[in-house]
């Protein structure tokens, strides 16, 4: 498929991913992918991390069971009340402090999807275990050209520690690809769409297989020179090795499987060009992205940090001139607490555009969103006292007619936010002993 | 009298001498009557349970818990108010036997030099070491996802990571990098590219487009006015600039031309350059300048074109083929790679020895060179051949991570002196090393002592050791989160892009001046020197510095003096609205004494630091917050220091007043020592010495090693401080004990590789 200029009018376009942002990227890119609807229809898994908690007063609708008209701040969701289902009561336990102290904004984003204590370090020794989207994405990501995406909204880096004691990593990453290696979020848009799309020049079909053919050979060497290598390195060296090697083989599936489909995209298109200032314009394009992503069938899998754990971002958008973090310690401030409960809404109203695009995106008799599991959350409820259960969760789509929504669901405390993961990676085939700490999946999502 | 065995790590059994005083008598009572209450295994003060070390063999067993109790005593923070003190020979005894056992056992002792984890080049590294290879401006923080950090800094090996993400990046930016460098690829037909609706107007006579060029090749910068002034109005001047510099600066008639005027036309003018530009993101601006008449037209008509002229937008059109060859292709292509395999071989084999940083062997250059062929055999030009062969060199690990060879398991040896060159470049160029330092490697030369020293000296004075002063104190001085800043509009209107990038610029000097001019670090507490243009300048209340250059400006008053009075760590040691004596307190206590403070304790009482200048001052509120004991013994170090810096505002703004409060800018030690405003509380920093050097030295071992600070590394540690001190506390000579250092020098062989662990997790099917 070649995805051209005719099917992306360039005016259209330009105005689309510009500053203007007049009109949104998706309906100017929809079009290109209109003809790549897969022959099945997918299962998607996606995640939206939200930092620093949630003013939970305003979160938690008041009975179980059907969704009557939700509260303040998931009210931007009343028209998607039949699409989502709010689950109350996960724990991650492993957010807590437990035996080893404060650190808990590091703890809540890397224990989240880990399920696994957090290993203290600065450094030297990052432990976690895989996360639950990558131990989809290690069962079933060969399936796409990208098995899977992480994409975060904070663009600029905090320099100095980051939570006592815990490395950057911890407080930055939310998908680990393994017990050491976190995935790095792309956060800027341009890097974003050439991750999707790549950035190859056009050229005509048989010279890009040339270069394609290349590009192998190219990796073939690096795999020789690596395997080289590794006889002479110490053992925590060829662990990193290891980790160079593991991503050079994703990608020379991937220039494999690009040979295969023969997608190039057209240079008459303007990529997308630096961060928009306004965060809402950010969202809306980093998350048109996914959508066509997942449209396209460009990866089943994505992970999107809404802000990094500790975010310390201002909305001035919102007439929020103060930062998210120091908020939510509001210590009972009804002032600061109004705020998050502001900034809180700004996220569940982009959150619902989000979901209302994959909704108007047919997938055969199905949509996207109907398609998809994705969850809406956080590993931090009350943010002021670092709760690190009863934590906010939406779970927003079927999953492919496999839950049924339009509920509030209250576990039993303390069950594990990591059974949610496994309900949700086992849809798409993969059933671990368990995830983390899971202690099962979650029963009764599903009415059936 | 006991003796004490010690199992060390290494294997060494030491014996500890026998030292005046006991255990028994003259510490296990102190703890146990004055220290236990708290510190016991059920009421676990500060984390801390006393219970193992009520053992004389504790005192060397649980050495890092000992120099954490020992170092609390000695600055009078323990035992906290409102527990007796024993008396002060008791409490002397304590230290002087505790620190005679930790003396002897040093006496004693072999450095352990640590290990340096296989190191990927972080973004500044990969950018230098492109620019220095190929000299191709790449940036890579524009194209790269964010490195991740450990212990403060982005280039600890053990953090760096490759992900599919990043290899993707390193695969597609090598062939473009290749394709820059060696210049085989065609140029596509030049157009106009750039998109009109990216053009800002920054005023009614200054417009702005920020664009990224594809190819390095020649552009044209088109830039078209719009309008006229009235018939007596003065032509004025417009300067066409890109990323800050003017390239053409012409005059412009104002009036309207009679065609024009007849046929009722808007006049319209053109004015254009080209010039040469590297790929890559670049700022456009059309501004005129000296526009005195500006003034006069009022603003609702300085978009109106029969009132105003003005500059409407910016085209570019290209790419053109460069008029000038490219000075690094002449450098990279020695020969041409048309004439044959002997060429090919030749440059391959140049490039590979630079790009891998060691001596270059056959089989080396094998691997590119097959490429080099079945790209020729697939149809393509020789010098495209040889971009692929490059773009091989460019995603080789041996070009993007650091490697050195490990010694025996458990063994420690000299890393080899090509290893070295590589340690000393990218510690303080960032960058790769240079024909002479490689050579001085490659012949063995360069651990001897004289011509180690000769070639820092050297590289400090090299422009390139910027890269030491902007990324080493950008991340101590954590001036790199000014990136991240964000000020409330209302409250700090004259916050700006501009302002920011002032201080940064004026910290990064500051620190260069530091480095280069080989002056003593206690001038980073109160140097009475800075660097300003006349934007700080004003922001500072400092007279008579004018224009946009920065120079060097003598500090007179106590106002300003050292970096924790420069706007840059003053903003980024405060809140988006306002500054936070608990925040700066932190940062003096992490960058300045290492000293991080423990975290707050969960269900910290409430203190309302958004109410602080409306309803009760700032003081009164931490009072009120440290009368809880809970919060008292670590607010009363953080907070004094956070106070002393009361006196700047959230952007560094001198102050006397915080909303309706006068400020007051006093504090008391736990040790009883007091002061009041931020000079004083410099000169008791500057009174604690060897603590600040201590700082330092750990933080920037840290960066030059790459990896963290280990308990191993204490012996390391004093020497510095020791050396440091012996040198007036010279920074060259700080640098110089970092690079003469046990752990900078050596490495220690891993005793196993440790075989990776399945994730037990994954039950495929």
């Amino acid at each position: 498929m070649i995805v051209t200029r005719k099917a992306l009018n360039r005016r259209t376009l330009l105005k689309g991913i510009g500053v203007a942002l007049g009109l949104p990227f998706l309906d100017a890119m929809t079009p290109a992918f209109a003809a790549s609807t897969p022959a099945e229809q997918p299962v998607r898994l996606a995640w939206f991390y939200l930092p620093n908690g949630i003013d939970m007063r305003n979160w938690t609708p008041a009975e179980e069971g059907p969704l009557g008209a939700l509260p303040d701040i998931l009210s931007p969701l009343n028209g998607l009340k039949d699409d989502i289902t709010v689950i109350s009561n996960l724990t991650a336990n492993w957010g807590r402090p437990l035996l080893v102290g404060a650190g808990d904004h590091g703890r809540a984003l890397a224990a989240y999807m880990t399920g696994v204590e957090v290993y203290r370090t600065a450094g030297a020794d990052l432990k976690l275990t895989t996360s639950a989207d990558q131990l989809a994405a290690a069962a079933i990501g060969h399936l796409t050209k990208l098995p899977s995406l992480e994409i975060g909204l904070e663009e600029a880096r905090q320099a100095g520690n980051c939570d006592n004691g815990y490395s950057c990593a911890y407080c930055y990453n939310v998908s680990w690809k393994t017990p050491t290696q976190p995935l790095p979020p792309i956060s800027d848009p341009r890097n974003l769409f050439e991750r999707l799309f790549g950035d190859d020049i056009v050229e005509a079909p048989a010279a890009h297989a040339k270069r394609l053919a290349m590009r192998q050979s190219i990796l073939d060497h690096a795999l020789d020179s690596t395997h080289r290598l590794e006889a002479t390195l110490g053992g925590t060296d060829r662990r990193k090795m290891d980790e160079y090697l593991t991503s050079v083989r994703e990608i020379e599936q991937g220039v494999e499987r690009a040979e295969k489909s023969g997608m190039v995209i057209d240079p008459g298109i303007e990529k997308p060009f630096g961060v928009p200032h306004e965060f809402p314009d950010y969202f809306r394009l980093m998350t048109d992205m996914m959508v066509v992503a997942f449209k396209a069938d460009i990866t089943r899998i994505s992970t999107i940090m809404v802000g990094r754990e500790g975010s310390t971002r201002p909305y001035p958008e919102i007439g929020i001139a103060d930062g998210h973090h120091p908020l939510t310690h509001h210590m009972g401030n009804m002032q600061m607490l109004e705020k998050v409960h502001q900034i809180n809404i700004l996220h569940a109203k982009l959150f619902a555009e989000f979901l209302t695009k994959l909704k108007n995106t047919k997938e055969g008799d199905s949509n996207l969103l109907d398609q998809s599991l994705i969850v809406y959350g956080s590993g931090l409820s009350d943010g002021n006292v670092h709760a690190h259960d009863q934590l906010p969760t939406v779970l927003a789509g079927r999953g492919g007619k496999y839950i049924s929504p339009g509920r509030h669901i209250i576990y039993q405390r303390e069950t594990p936010v990591a059974n949610l993961f496994a309900s949700m990676i086992e849809r798409v085939g993969v059933r671990p002993e368990h995830v983390g700490d899971s202690t099962g999946t979650l029963a009764g999502l599903s009415l059936s | 009298m006991r003796l004490t065995l010690l199992l060390l790590a290494s294997g060494s059994i030491l014996q500890a001498a026998v030292v005046p005083g006991s255990f028994d008598k003259d510490v296990q009572p102190i703890l146990r009557d004055t220290c236990s209450g708290c510190h016991n295994a059920k009421v676990l003060s500060g984390g801390l349970d006393l219970t193992p070390y009520m053992e004389a063999s504790s005192v060397l067993a649980k050495r890092d818990g000992w120099e954490a109790i020992v170092a609390k005593l000695k600055a009078g923070e323990m035992p906290p108010d409102g527990i007796p003190r024993p008396p002060a020979e008791k409490m002397d005894a304590l230290l002087k036997f505790v620190q005679t056992q930790f003396d002897t056992a040093d006496k004693n002792a072999k450095i352990d030099p640590g290990r340096v984890t296989a190191h990927r080049l972080n973004r500044v590294e990969y950018s230098n070491t492109i620019r220095d290879l190929l000299g191709v401006d790449f940036r890579a923080t524009e194209e790269f996802p964010a490195d991740d950090s450990g212990y403060g800094f982005d280039n600890i090996g053990d953090v760096l990571t490759v992900s599919p993400t990043l290899m993707q990046k390193y695969l597609s930016v090598a062939e473009k990098i290749a394709a820059r460098a060696v210049g085989g690829d065609p140029l596509p037909k030049p157009g106009f590219f750039s998109n009109k609706e990216h053009v800002r107007h920054l005023s009614g006579s200054c417009i702005e487009l920020t664009e990224i060029v594809e190819y390095d090749a020649d552009y044209i910068v088109h830039v078209n006015l719009l309008g006229h002034r009235g018939a007596q109005s003065k032509p004025v001047t417009l300067v066409i600039s890109v990323d800050g510099k003017p390239y053409k600066t012409v005059t412009v008639p104002v009036q309207i031309s009679d065609v024009n005027k007849q046929g009722g036309a808007t006049q319209r003018g053109v004015e254009e350059v080209k010039l040469f530009l590297p790929s890559n993101q670049h700022v456009f601006r059309a501004e005129f300048v000296n526009d005195e008449e500006l003034e006069k037209i009022p603003a609702a008509g300085r978009t109106n074109v029969n009132q105003n002229i003005f500059p409407d937008t910016i085209e570019l059109a290209g790419p053109f083929p460069p008029s000038e060859p490219h000075p690094v292709q002449k450098k990279l292509l020695v020969c041409d790679p048309a004439s044959g395999p002997a060429c090919v071989d030749r440059i391959l084999t140049a490039l590979i020895h630079h790009a891998y940083r060691r001596p270059v062997t056959k089989l080396d250059v094998d691997g590119p060179t097959h490429i080099f062929n079945q790209a020729k055999a697939a149809g393509y030009t020789p010098a495209q051949s040889l971009q692929f062969a490059i773009a091989t060199v460019l995603v080789d690990p041996q070009f993007l991570f650091r490697l050195e060879r490990d010694p025996k398991a458990g063994t420690s040896a000299p890393i080899t002196d090509v290893e070295l060159a590589s340690r000393l470049s990218y510690f303080l160029w960032s960058s790769m090393p240079d024909d002479e330092l490689l050579k001085l490697g490659e012949t063995n030369q360069l651990h001897l002592a004289a011509v180690l020293d000769a070639q820092v000296k050297r590289m400090l004075a090299d422009t390139k050791s910027s890269a030491f002063a902007e990324n080493f104190s950008g991340q101590w001085l954590e001036t790199r989160s000014l990136d991240a800043v964000k000020r409330d509009a209302k409250k700090f209107p004259q916050w700006n892009n501009e302002l920011k990038e002032a201080m940064r610029t004026e910290t990064n000097m500051f620190f260069a001046a530091v480095m280069r001019e080989n002056r003593p670090i206690s001038d980073f507490i109160d140097g009475k020197y800075t660097f300003l243009n006349e934007l700080l300048a004003k922001h500072y209340g400092i007279e008579g510095v004018k224009g946009d250059e920065f120079r060097r400006v003598e500090l007179t008053t106590d106002q300003r003096s050292g970096v924790f009075t420069q706007g840059s760590v003053l903003t980024v040691s405060a809140y988006p609205t306002r500054t936070s004596v608990v925040l700066r307190g932190k940062y003096l206590l992490e960058n300045v004494l290492n000293a991080p403070p423990p975290p707050p304790p969960p269900d910290v009482p409430a203190l309302n630091e958004a109410a602080v200048g409306v309803a009760t001052s700032l003081r009164q509120q931490m009072e009120t917050h440290r009368a809880d004991a809970l919060c008292a013994s670590c607010h009363a170090k953080m907070d004094p220091l956070g106070f002393s810096l009361e006196n700047y505002d959230a952007i560094g703004k001198w102050r006397t007043e915080d909303g309706k409060f006068k400020v007051d800018a006093s504090g008391k030690f736990p040790n009883g020592k007091s002061f009041d405003g931020p000079a004083e509380m410099k000169g008791m920093l500057k009174d604690n010495m060897p603590e600040f050097t201590k700082c330092v030295a750990e933080k920037m071992l840290t960066y030059a090693l790459g990896r963290g600070v280990e308990s191993f590394d204490r012996l390391t540690v004093q020497d510095l401080v020791r050396q440091t001190t012996q040198h007036d506390y010279k920074m060259q000579s700080l640098i110089l004990g970092i690079v003469h250092s046990a752990p900078f020098e050596q490495r220690r062989g891993e005793a196993k590789p440790t075989v990776a662990k399945p994730t037990q997790e994954v039950a495929h099917k």
